[in-house]
């Protein structure tokens, strides 16, 4: 749908090469020795920094503890290990040199250089889905990002990785065991060469029966393979010239855009001139707009589908559910009126681009090429067959559908957080002549009420998870009509693996063995806030974060004591309304804190499955 | 649509800056109702008035920031029975709408150029261009 290139055309890439290098040994399996050397030490290399990016969860589990991991945490350890004693052997003669100058003379050598190089780059591709985090750790900059370090596409990741690794071992053997004429080398080399091999197939093999402990799925491949870079698609405005696929593909690459803006805006700091309820404004009224031309598309889609097919009643009940998801946005800018910002007026990227899917959404749906946001009076939509002439047609148009559905879900999380984020640092305001008479402020405008702020918040909540019914809704559809875009449903289902859980590490945990592994030690409400205050002074933030832990430990120590909250008492209504607690809440269950999540954890589940409202 | 033809009175009569500014913002806080009033999306005008809804709140979110805006509404709180007649067709309501934000556009330009303060001055820009922007919305073509 979209031209951004996928780790899979990396991958490819450098299985191509060595596909070739393997052709070419059955004729030319002579060389240089220290040539190969030097390049397969950069492959190693590489290898070996993706086995680390896989298994640093496992950095510091005591060896006795090994035993509790499963089948394919060991089988990661084991690996990283094997390629570590392939890069020593080949390491004997220094490390690498760059890759500049004139390329090697030795075939072999040429195509494990451009392995090298494809290898590296895919896992750069991979990097874009992060930055570096607080703490030496790394930060999720994309709705990849969960699913790349899942469990299911690491596993994909390490049998891939393995399969090229046998594959470079049989070429360097045979280089380093065939005759001596057609090989320059000294024994010494050669032995280093052959017994480097030897380790990459260890690496192999100790992969390949941890896929035989527990195979990976084909999908879970599918879905190593078709993670984007994390970079903007260009923005594109439709001239009316357009045909469907070509909309199809605007509102695609605009979903991508508006979600990337989305991420960026979610996590920004509370003093961000970037929170502004013009923006929130915008992205609310062209979100309803979205939401009601998805809508729209689902019925001329089901229009167009025989009334037998199964497909029909699906499009029809994501067509309902896109028409709440509608209603909900209204319920957001109607709520968005009630209050204002210190900064108005600012129109975020993420608002700029929610105008723009609105508009190519449109485009696709009404019949008029030259429809815009301003055209006014009713517009026909477009005809079933002009929208999907054959059923081959229809894939790019759900794809199109379910990336704004997705985009729209995504849209509503992070503009709660702001309001969230702005909130804690009073910046959300209520003109004062919106207040009782009671109030008597002098200035034209003043803090929001506590209530109006979680009711916003609320209303915010409610139109998260009906946009997430109408995004599932059509996942389904998506995945039944083989559309471009299933693969945001399994990445989702792939980063939903809690991130402890990575390979197994859990076990380790849950069996009460002290483990020191990396688990993100995230900084807890109170600290948070000196931080995006800009405190830098350490004895604050040590006072911070231990004010943090005594409200995880006050909370956990009520739970012991049996002081769980029931349903309906105004203490959880608070708690559930709360700015602030739900910061304090969420804390406690990163926290870890088995009694603390199993209080909190119900709770948000409640939380996340409000009353859904009829439009 | 009493609702309307009462903010188009109040800006005919405005005198002062604080009165225009009185006046405007009540006019963008009373086109909201009324845009609430049509959230069908069967009426030709959804998109616009979807649309045109956030710009009447920003507009009078600009108009706050004037120095110049009394603190208090001048003549008390609308009286209730000039609250918003969805009776009136979408349509009909688009033409009202139009035509106060033509007036409303008008007078925000006229103020933004002869206020004193700068600050009253970049107010009244901005809500002009909210005013703007809903008429162009509303009609399809400039005020």
């Amino acid at each position: 749908m979209t031209s951004q290139p996928t780790f899979g055309d990396f991958l490819q890439a450098a299985g191509r090469q060595l596909d070739t290098a393997g052709a070419s040994m059955t004729t030319a399996a002579n060389g240089d020795v220290d040539e190969v050397i030097q390049s397969l030490l950069r492959v190693v290399t590489v290898l070996d920094r993706y086995a680390r990016d896989a298994t640093f969860p496992f950095d510091e589990v005591a060896a006795a503890d090994a035993p509790l991991l499963n089948a394919w945490a060991r089988a990661s350890i084991d690996a990283r290990q094997a390629l570590a004693n392939a890069a020593a052997l080949l390491r004997h003669r220094g490390p690498p040199g760059p890759l500049e100058g004139t390329p090697p003379a030795t075939t072999l050598a040429r195509h494990l250089d451009s392995a090298a190089v494809s290898l590296a780059a895919g896992r750069d591709l991979l990097e874009t889905h992060f930055a570096p985090g607080p703490r030496g750790g790394r930060q999720l900059r994309s709705d990849w990002a969960p699913a790349i370090g899942s469990p299911p596409v690491t596993r994909a990741l390490l049998s891939e990785l393995a399969s090229l690794a046998q594959q470079v071992a049989a070429q360097g053997a045979a280089l380093a065991w065939s005759p001596l004429p057609r090989t320059r080398g000294t024994r010494e080399d050669r032995r280093s060469l052959g017994a480097a091999c030897q380790w990459l197939d260890v690496f192999g093999a100790t992969i390949q029966a941890a896929q035989q402990d527990e195979p990976t799925p084909d999908g879970d491949r599918e879905l190593l393979h078709a993670i984007p870079l994390n970079a903007l698609p260009p923005r594109r405005v439709p001239d009316g010239s357009e045909p469907v696929a070509g909309l199809c593909d605007g509102a695609t690459g605009s979903a991508l855009r508006a979600r990337h803006a989305a991420w960026d805006a979610a996590v920004q700091a509370t003093w961000s001139p970037g929170t502004s309820v013009t923006s929130l404004r915008r992205v609310a009224a062209a979100s309803t707009l979205t939401s009601y031309h998805c809508e729209v598309l689902l019925r001329t889609l089901a229009a167009r589908t025989p009334e037998a097919a199964e497909n029909r009643a699906a499009l029809l009940r994501a067509a309902d559910a896109a028409g709440r998801a509608r209603a909900s946005w209204l319920s957001v800018a109607n709520a968005l009126k009630q209050v204002t910002t210190d900064t108005p007026g600012y129109v975020s990227p993420a608002a700029a681009e929610a105008s723009n899917l609105a508009l190519w959404t449109g485009r696709l749906a009404y019949a008029s090429p030259e429809w815009t946001l301003v055209s006014g009076p009713a517009h026909p939509a477009r005809a079933p067959h002009d929208l999907a002439p054959g059923t081959e047609d229809i894939p790019a148009v759900v794809a199109a559908i379910h990336h704004s559905c997705e985009t729209l879900t995504q849209l509503t999380w992070a503009d709660r957080e702001q309001i969230r984020t702005a909130a804690r640092a009073g910046r959300i305001l209520v003109p004062t002549r919106s207040l009782p008479d009671n109030y008597d402020i002098p200035h034209p405008y003043a803090h929001a009420p506590l209530g109006r702020v979680d009711s916003l918040l609320g209303v915010y909540e409610a139109a998260g998870a009906a946009n997430a019914r109408t995004r599932d809704a059509v996942a389904d559809i998506a995945e039944a009509t083989c559309a471009p875009s299933r693969m945001l449903t399994a990445a989702r289902a792939a980063a939903r693996a809690r991130p402890d859980d990575r390979l197994g590490v859990e076990r380790v945990r849950s069996s009460g063995l002290p483990v020191q592994g990396k688990v993100p030690d995230l900084p807890g409400p109170v600290e948070s806030t000196l931080r995006e205050l800009g405190v830098t002074a350490s004895d604050l933030l040590r006072r911070g974060a231990k004010i943090d832990r005594a409200g995880e430990r006050l909370i956990s120590a009520a739970v012991g004591e049996g002081q769980s909250l029931r349903r309906g008492q105004p203490g959880e209504q608070t708690r559930q309304r709360s700015a602030a607690t739900a910061a304090l809440i969420n804390h406690a269950l990163a926290s870890g804190d088995s009694r603390a999540i199993a209080l909190l954890r119900g709770q948000t589940q409640r939380q996340s499955e409000p009353p859904e409202r009829e439009p | 649509m009493n609702r309307i033809v009462s903010a188009e009175n109040r800006l005919r009569e405005a005198r002062d800056l604080p009165a225009v500014l009185d006046a405007a913002y009540n006019a963008f806080e009373d086109m909201l109702p009324v845009f609430g009033a049509y959230e069908d999306p069967a009426d030709g005008t959804f998109a616009a008035f979807v649309m045109s809804a956030a710009s009447a709140a920003d507009g009078r979110d600009a108009i706050l920031f004037a120095p110049s805006l009394p603190p208090h509404r001048l003549g008390g709180p609308p009286a209730p029975e000039h609250e918003a007649q969805p009776g009136d067709s979408a349509d009909q309501a688009a033409r009202a709408l139009a035509g106060l934000t033509r007036l409303l556009a008008a007078r925000l330009a006229q103020a933004a150029r002869s206020a004193p303060d700068a600050r009253d001055r970049a107010a009244c820009a901005d809500a002009w261009r909210d005013a703007r922007y809903i008429h162009v919305l509303l009609t399809g073509a400039e005020p």
